[in-house]
């Protein structure tokens, strides 16, 4: 079959940062080809608040992406993310019609499109219909249960939705470009994708994607998705209290929080002092170092008892055998994976981007990028050429990610 | 099933002033891009189009190099008798003719005057080949024509009616044919039109040689002095017995009407003279006084010579004053 060679751009709209990565898509394998970054301005908590702004920032990211590929891009992944991103699972059963009780093709139709329908807030929008493994007389059925035989079908389809503005302006910025968005990748998803592997997700895992406005969480069982949930609370949030609790301006907290900031305190001498620049320049000043790890331990708890929290009874250690893995560029401050095994009860770890990777699109800050791309492919590559084998194409991606 | 909205359905335009100076930038030139991408198709359509017209209409205005080899071989494929020497014959093309100089349209037409053939297509094989593929004629019947101040002539009739002079055939076969009296023959322009009510004639003479050889051998004329006026069809036999079959009534069922009586009849002092077959079950017979012979009329010993049927020589009619002459 013949496939002509696309350049898809895969963009992640942030509240610090926009980072947009091309991708050459030849429809077996992509190759990462491009990438560019700006620091982003007019989103807030992954909302665009000043379009202007926000379609400048994303352009420049687009075209230093395309720069550096030397390529057009021919349309875009965008991934997704603010509060307004909410979900809710709904499920339906059907009685198989067949005398012989063989499930058909048409019986996990209905009962999928008896699991989708359901009526939406007014201005609501659905991004991501999530399929939650079928139960076929109670047996859990990890893929088709075409052939199979049963009495009763059932299905649960886990629905993310979001508000019909905040999707259109996000998609407005992209088209302001004149480039077309094809996909919306929730960036729960897109990272959560990049840092777990099959085997964690079979045996369930919580990822986390901390980022400056906005935390996004993935919660896998058997294999899939089962929970999605956004929180606008990101790394800004702890820079916020630095800057309140010591009487510092936003980036002086920032410079604080990035040297000695930590998820868990570790200093035991209240009398330790450190310096806010430590260039012995007019204005530099001394702050004690164990209430900058107070304020940013005390923050990063409660941003992970937020997220425990909105998982309600979801969550349970003995049924998350992969613990939780952290990403995100907030992720990265000291211990935070100590403070998450604390608080979920469960191992944790820092998510690292598989092998395959470049090592400059390795930093936690790309994850969702890499994922935003990595996902929209395989969906569309799924839904475009029904019956290719998904592993068979995730060891192209993987092969071919090796050689970027 | 109440249906749900998805971020599909939201519209992807934007409006040129929402977009940046890049953006703008880029739906400019997409919209140059799709303007000279239509500009360079219509034109290499246009140039094709041009370039067709003129090879349809003046193949002699290509340029040397296409028309610089010259024809070297005919190719003849035929699903009849005419051979290669009756081609080369009917083209008449100059030795240093080259295949691109070659006006097809008359060479067709040269083709298609012969009225052996009823379908010819011209082929330029390249570089050098002329192919031409007929399609032939088969006579069924023929006729012994004369026009003024000239030798009579035999013609050969096909099914369709369409009279030519029939070249390559096998003269036994020729010799076989039934001739055809009671029919005028007009010309128009070099052509003789067709002769009508071939077609009923033809399927008697096919069901004839089909189903009853034997009695078809001894057919020596077919009339059709009666078919338009009486839907009457006359076979004259070699044997001097007049036959009269109707077009109206299957021929088979005459034809073995007729074979039935002929059998009966064995009596060779009262031989069968008139046998008519067109009045349905009834059928008139008048016998005669001397046995019929096949094959060539010869005296019979002892007994009255048979009548030999007379053909008369179909003159052409003067139908169309301005257009057909007389042979």
């Amino acid at each position: 079959m013949s496939f002509k060679t696309t350049f898809i751009g895969a963009v992640e709209i942030g509240t610090s940062k926009i980072v947009a990565l091309v991708g050459e898509y030849t429809g077996r394998e992509i190759v990462i080809i491009g990438c560019g970054e700006c620091a982003s301005r007019g989103v807030i908590k992954g909302a665009v608040v000043d379009y202007r702004a926000a379609t400048e920032c994303t352009q420049s990211a687009l075209e230093l992406a395309e720069r550096d590929a030397n390529e057009k891009i021919d349309h875009v992944y965008l991934s997704q993310t603010g509060a307004h991103l909410e979900g809710f699972y709904n499920e339906a059963s059907l009685n198989v019609k067949a005398a012989d009780n063989m499930i058909e093709k048409d019986d996990i139709r209905t009962v999928c499109e008896l699991a989708k329908a359901k009526d939406l807030p007014l201005g609501r929008m659905v991004v991501h219909h999530i399929r939650r493994p079928f139960r076929v007389d109670g047996r859990l059925v990890p893929t088709s249960p075409e052939n199979l035989v049963g009495q009763k079908l059932e299905v649960g389809y886990w629905t993310v939705h979001g508000q019909e503005q905040r999707l259109a302006d996000n998609i407005h910025v992209i088209r302001g470009f004149n480039l077309e968005v094809s996909e919306l990748v929730l960036s729960s998803l897109a990272s959560g994708h990049m840092v777990t592997s099959l085997e964690e997700r079979q045996n369930g895992v919580l990822a986390i994607d901390i980022g400056a406005g906005t935390t996004d969480y993935v919660l896998y069982r058997n294999g899939v998705p089962h929970t999605t949930g956004v929180v606008a609370v990101g790394g800004g949030h702890l820079t916020n209290d630095v800057s309140i609790g010591l009487r510092l301006t936003w980036e002086q907290a920032e410079k604080l929080k990035l040297r000695f900031g930590r998820a868990v305190v570790q200093a035991r001498d209240k009398a330790e002092k450190v310096w806010l620049d430590g260039n012995f320049s007019i204005g530099d000043r001394q702050f004690p170092r164990q209430a900058i790890e107070q304020i940013t331990a005390a923050r990063a708890w409660e941003l992970l008892e937020v997220v425990k929290r909105r998982l309600g009874h979801a969550f349970a250690p003995e049924t998350c055998a992969g613990g939780v893995v952290l990403t995100g560029g907030a992720a990265k401050l000291p211990a935070l994976a100590m403070c998450a095994a604390k608080v979920f009860g469960t191992a944790a770890r820092l998510g690292e981007a598989p092998s395959w990777v470049n090592e400059n699109l390795r930093d936690p800050g790309y994850h969702t990028a890499l994922g935003t791309l990595y996902y929209g492919v395989s969906v569309q590559g799924d839904r475009g050429a029904a019956g290719r084998g998904r592993g068979g194409f995730l060891q192209s991606v993987t092969r071919l990610f090796a050689s970027t | 099933m109440p249906e749900t909205r998805t971020w599909r359905d939201i519209p992807q335009q934007v409006r040129p002033r929402a977009m940046s100076r890049e953006g703008r930038r880029r739906v400019t030139l997409a919209a140059i891009r799709g303007a000279v991408g239509a500009a360079v198709l219509g034109a290499a359509a246009w140039g094709a189009w041009e370039i067709s017209a003129v090879l349809r209409e003046n193949p002699s205005s290509l340029p040397d190099s296409a028309k610089s080899d010259r024809v070297k071989s005919l190719v003849l494929v035929t699903d009849g008798v005419l051979d290669k020497n009756w081609l080369a014959r009917t083209l008449a093309i100059p030795s240093n003719a080259t295949l691109m100089g070659l006006d097809m349209i008359k060479l067709r037409s040269r083709v298609l005057a012969d009225a052996q053939v009823s379908s010819a297509t011209i082929v330029r094989n390249f570089p050098d080949t002329l192919t031409v593929r007929i399609s032939e004629r088969s006579p069924v019947a023929r006729l012994m024509a004369q026009s003024s101040g000239e030798q009579p002539r035999m013609l050969l009739v096909s099914r369709d009616g369409v009279v030519f002079e029939g070249a390559g055939f096998d003269p036994a076969m020729v010799a076989s044919l039934p001739w055809l009296d009671g029919v005028k023959l007009v010309r128009r322009g070099a052509a003789i039109t067709p002769i009508d009510g071939m077609a009923a004639v033809a399927g008697l003479l096919a069901s004839a040689k089909l189903e009853a050889e034997g009695l078809y051998r001894t057919w020596q004329v077919v009339s059709l002095a009666r078919l338009a006026s009486d839907g009457e069809i006359e076979v004259h036999t070699r044997g001097g017995m007049r036959v009269v079959f109707g077009t109206n009534e299957d021929y088979l069922r005459q034809i073995a009407r007729l074979d039935l009586l002929i059998d009966d009849s064995s009596d060779p002092t009262r031989p069968l003279r008139e046998v008519n077959l067109a009045l349905g079950s009834q059928v008139p017979v008048a016998y005669g006084t001397a046995a019929p012979t096949l094959g060539d009329p010869a005296p019979a010993p002892g007994g009255a010579a048979p009548v030999r049927p007379s053909i008369s020589l179909p003159a052409f009619s003067d139908l169309h004053a301005d257009a057909n002459r007389e042979l």
